[in-house]
């Protein structure tokens, strides 16, 4: 007994007693869906009759030019929301931290709530304020810079203004929040220590706080790549369903839905998922790699 | 500091196997445990000895009307009572879970709402549904035959049982056709029409548009087709083509339409949205076509257009067309995981079929039921306490009544194709002819591609 | 009120203190916008909201608490929605929630724990097993995990929805990059002090986790009481439903019931941001600085 407990409290198997939940989780409910979602990918499956096709699935994928649009779209909106949802938060976080700020708790609780709002009322509000119509929101506003009112959601630019102004205003608080609990980490030691250096407010953002914060940038980049990539329920909101004009709003996962389960074709909608993973997959893989995080030692 | 060093090892390492029993355990004892507190959320109807069967649905007050038809039957028929437990769940949610269960082989319920649109997806060989042929054959002549073909497989197997005709009528604002004078009553072809529009552009100033037209659904494109006797689906083994003299005519006639400033393109893409509720109630546009299902969408969103709109059949592009079309709908199904399908079909089908079932369906629904043998029926059609027969000009089915004696209802299918086929509609074609002003004929040859390789 | 506490302690930050509080004025202004439209839509009937627009129009004369009257229930026969559903889902998706976040935040802190204190030789596998179950689609999971959560009888029950996501991968990594900027020195301390692996997990990690642990909370709660998809599939019993669930069978093809809808969704928001409210302290709390010289 007391073997045991001294096996399972040294340091060699500790770990592996910590990451057991994970172990198991990952063996009993990913392994086997995963494998199956793979294996279904070459199949065709029509109410419990399964057929092998093949890469039947991935060849037609290979020639349809709305998933290649999809495709192009995801990466477009994945490339978009990290050039704005990295630095565009991590600046508020850093300003919301500075004792420049009055009232944070009121501005950080209003830039919170939107991603609490149910995504059908966000959608709707988003649709309304950028309606075609007179008296929507933005034709107002444009009405105010002396401009004729436009059909926002039927041309790309404008239409992916709305995207991204939702996505911004979905998320904004959260990447705040992600980034807040990261700038906590940092030892305030290290700042003391740079006012007593004389060190500018510039230069402990580039030198202490850049550096020190890095592991949630990374966390915060490697999560965006994925949600970017996998984005469709803001795009079936603003267009009130997986259709949008000429397919400017078309994603990967919209194109799962719709040409896959809409279609009740599980094994088609299986080898979309299955390129979006390896997509993702690729990007994040890189993405650490490039910044060091698989390295066994990081300090 | 033993015990603690235990408690935290034991916490570490069981924290992946604890939670499974604990919570297995509570959650099942809470179900036996509350039915009676909670007897308001959840709905089963019937008696305990009755067969039990499980249904659902995407519109509440679908599951409400089916609960009102089980009492009604287990009081008709005390020796075969029904229990039901009614669920209803999310649209789109619905669909994707009775797909998942009947993929699944498990978990179905035996009784369910689709949609239309979402039929064909179990169409087939493999079909997972009870074919209910034998159980609609008391009602099968009196029925709309349209209406009973798009719930059937290819071979003419009866799988659902429809709810609503949807017959597409013409909705026009009276008020402002008799504000400047104008004569709506006498339109009876398309041509009428246009010129209808030319007199109201100049009346008004341009400010009222005779109508909308939808870039973001196909509306116009099925009453075209069915005025033709075509289909671009093909029917149920038909092959698909959408370059039809219908739609090309349809389509050029809209373009010139907006061109010449008579029509304007349906704000957000079609008038059942907020925007479109929003130019009728305003009077920006004097008419449009639209299923007769349109009716609830006055009365729940509109009420103040009471007494204000008139409603009449499409009009033509020849004389002696057909005029209308069923469009939307849903269609219930009994699915191969049902233990007593004979029943559930039974019950069902009198249920969605039987007078007593369409009084319910016109009265609290508000559809245009499918049983005709009921159209002419005075005190079933024609009764004033029913909110529609007071808040237009015309009862509706006076309408109704008009289309069945000219034989005028018409049938555009959905098949598997359809998904496809109108999604490149919808987001590609129509917008392209509309709103950029593209050739008709290079539009649809292009669509028609489209189709053929997704399909191919 | 922020510009005259400004003007009152007078100091060469004024100017900035301006600048950046007139910013988060700004941002919150456009941010709060469709919020407060929102929310005075819901006072008012949802045809109003579905023929005029978003409006900010505080006229109190039109206003009225129908909407929070038929959600509750004394709305009369008119009502479109049993209230008593209502709360009952509401109750479900608190209790999900909190089951959830308690559940998933203990196991993931153990993980991560496990993945960040400790050199061994899969880390670096495990590392990217976490990654890549990050980036799997739902969808492809979908079905298989739907047979084996039904063949493993945990359909209809809250493991079921649970168990699967226990080990959220996102989260498991947030506290993993979290603890990787933490010195290990304090562990070694500890372990000579004759601390157990685990108990130093508990008490000497676990308290300087506290802001990762806070946001994770909030960032968890949130996801819990929003997610639709897999409850969904796994619920199949009106008396089970979450609040998301039932309040999107307000909107069908049929026409949406706008008024109970955007009223809900308000009321919905309540429990959630209490949450936020409860943890943020703990953000604001972070680490404090004697404790980790080293």
């Amino acid at each position: 007994m007391y073997k045991i407990k001294k096996a399972l409290n040294s340091q060699k198997v500790a770990p592996f007693v910590f990451v057991l939940p994970f172990i198991l989780s990952l063996l009993i409910f990913w392994a086997y869906p995963l494998i199956s979602g793979i294996v279904m990918s070459f199949q065709n499956i029509d109410f419990g009759v399964k057929v092998w096709v093949g890469p039947a699935h991935y060849l037609k994928l290979a020639h349809d030019k709305f998933f290649r649009i999809a495709v192009w779209n995801s990466i477009e909106y994945m490339a978009l929301t990290l050039l704005l949802m990295i630095p565009i938060p991590l600046l508020l976080a850093v300003l919301m931290e500075s004792r420049l700020t009055k009232a944070k708790g009121v501005w950080k609780v209003i830039m919170y709530i939107p991603a609490l709002t149910s995504v059908v009322i966000s959608g709707m509000l988003f649709r309304m304020m950028f309606s075609e119509a007179d008296g929507s929101q933005m034709n107002r506003l444009l009405e105010w810079f002396g401009k004729a009112p436009i059909a926002w959601l039927k041309s790309k630019p404008t239409a992916w203004v709305a995207l991204l102004l939702l996505c911004m205003w979905r998320w904004t608080g959260v990447n705040i929040l992600y980034f807040l609990s990261g700038l906590k980490s940092i030892d305030d030691v290290l700042y003391e220590a740079a006012d007593i250096d004389g060190a500018s407010a510039r230069q402990k953002f580039w030198y202490i706080t850049l550096p020190l914060i890095k592991p949630t940038t990374i966390y915060v980049v490697t999560i965006s790549v994925y949600a970017g990539l996998a984005m469709f329920l803001e795009s079936f909101m603003l267009w009130n369903g997986n259709s949008s004009p000429k397919n400017i709003g078309l994603t990967i996962v919209g194109y799962l839905y719709k040409r896959g389960i809409e279609k009740n074709d599980i094994g088609y909608a299986c080898a979309v998922g299955v390129i979006l993973l390896i997509i993702a997959l690729a990007i994040n893989t890189i993405q650490l790699v490039a910044t060091g995080t698989f390295k066994k030692e990081e300090r | 500091m033993k015990s603690k060093k235990i408690l935290a090892a034991a916490t570490a390492a069981l924290m992946a196997f604890s939670p499974i029993s604990v919570m297995a355990e509570s959650t099942e004892a809470s179900t036996e445990a509350s039915t009676e507190g909670e007897a308001t959320a959840v709905t089963t109807v019937g008696p305990e000895n009755g067969t039990k069967f499980e249904m659902w649905s995407f519109v509440d007050v679908h599951n409400e009307f089916y609960g009102k038809m089980v009492d009604l039957w287990n009081k008709q028929n005390p020796d075969k009572p029904v229990t039901i437990t009614f669920t209803t769940y999310p649209y789109s949610d619905m669909h994707n879970k009775l797909m998942m269960s009947l993929q699944a082989g498990e978990g179905a319920p035996d009784m369910c709402d689709v949609e239309i649109g979402q039929f064909p997806n179990y169409t087939g060989e493999n079909c997972p549904l009870y074919p209910l042929t034998d159980a609609l054959a008391p009602y099968e002549d009196k029925m709309v035959k349209s209406r009973l073909d798009v719930y059937s497989q290819a071979d003419g197997t009866r799988i659902g049982v429809p709810t609503h005709v949807g017959a597409s009528v013409m909705y026009w604002n009276a008020e402002i056709f008799e504000k400047y004078g104008l004569d709506y009553k006498s339109v009876k072809t398309w041509d009428d029409y246009t010129k209808l529009g030319e007199q109201l552009k100049e009346a008004s100033n341009g400010e009222v548009y005779l109508t909308s037209v939808d870039t973001g659904g196909t509306d116009w494109m099925w009453v075209a087709m069915a005025e033709y006797g075509e289909d671009w689906t093909g029917g149920p083994d038909g092959e698909v083509n959408v370059e039809l003299d219908s739609v090309k005519k349809m389509l050029t006639m809209q373009q010139q339409w907006l061109k010449d400033g008579i029509a304007m393109v349906s704000t957000d893409g079609h008038v059942d949205l907020e925007a479109g509720y929003k130019n009728i109630s305003e009077g920006k546009i004097a008419s449009f076509p639209k299923a007769m299902w349109f009716m609830s969408r006055f009365v729940n969103y509109m009420p103040e257009m009471k007494g204000k709109y008139d409603i009449t059949t499409i009009p033509v592009f020849e004389d002696g067309q057909k005029c209308s079309v069923g469009i939307g709908g849903t269609g219930t199904v009994v699915t191969n995981q049902c233990k007593n399908p004979e029943l559930a079909a039974e019950w069902l089908t009198w249920a969605k079929c039987s007078k007593e079932g369409e009084e319910h369906i016109w009265n609290d629904l508000g559809f245009d039921v499918c049983n005709k043998s009921l159209w002419s029926d005075k005190a079933f059609a024609y009764d004033k306490s029913n909110v529609y027969n007071t808040f237009f000009r015309v009862m509706p089915y006076e309408v109704l009544n008009e289309l069945a004696d000219k034989d005028a209802i018409g049938t555009v299918y959905t098949t598997s194709v359809s998904p496809t086929l109108n999604d490149y509609i919808n987001t590609t074609t129509l917008n392209e002819v509309l709103e950029e002003g593209k050739d008709v004929d290079e539009a649809l040859a292009e669509a028609q591609d489209y189709v053929d390789m997704e399909i191919g | 009120m922020t510009a005259s506490t400004a003007k009152v302690r007078i100091s060469h930050h004024t100017a900035g203190t301006i600048i950046s509080t007139g910013l988060f004025a700004i941002i919150g202004f456009f941010i709060a916008f469709p919020l407060v439209a929102g929310l005075l839509a819901s006072f008012h009937p949802g045809r109003e909201l579905v023929q005029n627009g978003l409006s900010l129009n505080l006229d109190f004369k039109t206003m009225t608490l129908n909407n929070y009257k038929y959600l509750f229930g004394f709305g009369g026969g008119d009502s479109k929605v049993d209230s008593a559903k209502y709360f009952l889902w509401y109750k479900n998706s608190l209790v999900l929630t909190i089951t959830t976040v308690i559940l998933t935040l203990l196991v993931c802190y153990f993980v991560a724990y496990g993945l960040t204190m400790y050199n061994f030789k899969l880390r670096g596998f495990l590392l990217f097993l976490v990654i890549a179950t990050m980036c799997v689609p739902f969808e492809i999971l979908m079905l298989p995990l739907y047979q084996e959560v039904t063949g493993m009888k945990l359909i209809n029950t809250n493991a079921g929805v649970i168990l699967p996501g226990l080990c959220a991968a996102s989260t498991i990594f947030f506290f993993r990059q979290y603890m990787v900027t933490l010195p290990r020195e304090l562990l070694d301390a500890a372990r000579i002090d004759g601390c157990s692996e685990y108990g130093i997990s508990v008490r000497i990690m676990m308290p300087i986790t506290k802001p990762a642990f806070a946001s994770m909370a909030i960032l968890c709660a949130m996801g819990s009481w929003n997610n639709m998809l897999w409850p969904m599939l796994v619920f199949r019993d009106a008396k089970k439903f979450t609040l998301q669930i039932g309040l999107n069978t307000l909107l069908t093809p049929y026409g949406n019931n706008y008024d109970l809808l955007i009223a809900g969704s308000m009321f919905g928001i309540i429990p959630i941001l209490a949450v936020y409210l409860l943890f943020q302290k703990y953000l604001i709390e972070g680490m404090t600085a004697g404790a980790l010289k080293g």
